[in-house]
């Protein structure tokens, strides 16, 4: 692979970058990417994710039981199941955080194991499942989506297209 | 003082991911509230002392957003 960053995956991670600053976020985190990938409609990745029902509306009912779920465990509970709200800040560049990093990371060593010529969003997503413990694998459990189900799915779709 | 009702320990990765989303709700809590407490008058330096933090950190972190929010900012009291 020459630039792994190229062409759809700098797409995703522009993308990603945008539902990181929605969610005043000051860093792009996996879950971003799991949005994002949610939003390129017509790829493979996109129809294994919507395969499990799982469209960005979905993801983000998750995300936000899960934080819920896991701000309960410090006996915290939202007023009105609502986080505080602010103005939106468009200038925050927000920076690619640890959990993207990991998920890019293990995107680039799915591709290479596959003998690939370039990342693709599929390999993203495989990156982005294969994380056993934080917000993501959380917030499928808390959806009732079987992550490795979802994973194996991610995997056949690079033979079923 | 009365002492705080922490839920029981759980698992560890339920303990670590309320670490995670209290930091995020902190987080907004502090947009939030500085935006509050900009729109109701207060200075820089108030709010700096207020959070604990320098007036530095809290402009650098939050004017842009405020001014492009149309926030009329006070620099002294």
């Amino acid at each position: 692979m020459t630039s792994p960053f190229a062409g759809p995956i700098r797409l995703l991670v522009s993308s990603a970058e945008a539902e990181a600053r929605t969610e005043r976020s000051d860093s792009i985190e996996a879950e971003h990417l799991l949005l994002a990938l949610a939003a390129q409609q017509g790829t493979p990745a996109q129809r294994v994710l919507q395969g499990a029902g799982l469209d960005q509306q979905a993801i983000r009912s998750a995300l936000s039981a899960e934080f819920e779920r896991s701000l309960a465990g410090a006996g915290v509970s939202l007023p009105g199941g609502r986080v505080p709200s602010s103005s939106p800040d468009l200038t925050r560049k927000p920076r690619i955080g640890a959990s993207a990093k990991w998920a890019l990371h293990r995107a680039v060593v799915a591709a290479k194991a596959r003998k690939a010529s370039k990342l693709e969003p599929l390999h993203v997503l495989i990156g982005v499942l294969s994380a056993e413990v934080g917000t993501v694998p959380r917030s499928l459990d808390v959806a009732g989506v079987g992550r490795d189900e979802l994973l194996a799915r991610a995997e056949s779709a690079f033979t079923t297209g | 003082m009365p002492a705080i009702d922490l839920p029981p320990a759980g698992e560890p990765a339920d303990g670590l991911a309320a670490v995670v989303a209290l930091r995020r709700l902190a987080d907004r809590m502090e947009d939030a509230e500085v935006e509050r407490a900009m729109r109701s008058g207060w200075t820089w330096p108030e709010v700096a002392e207020a959070l604990g933090v320098t007036r530095q950190a809290v402009h650098k972190k939050h004017a842009k957003r405020l001014i492009a929010a149309g926030v009329t900012l006070r620099r002294r009291s």
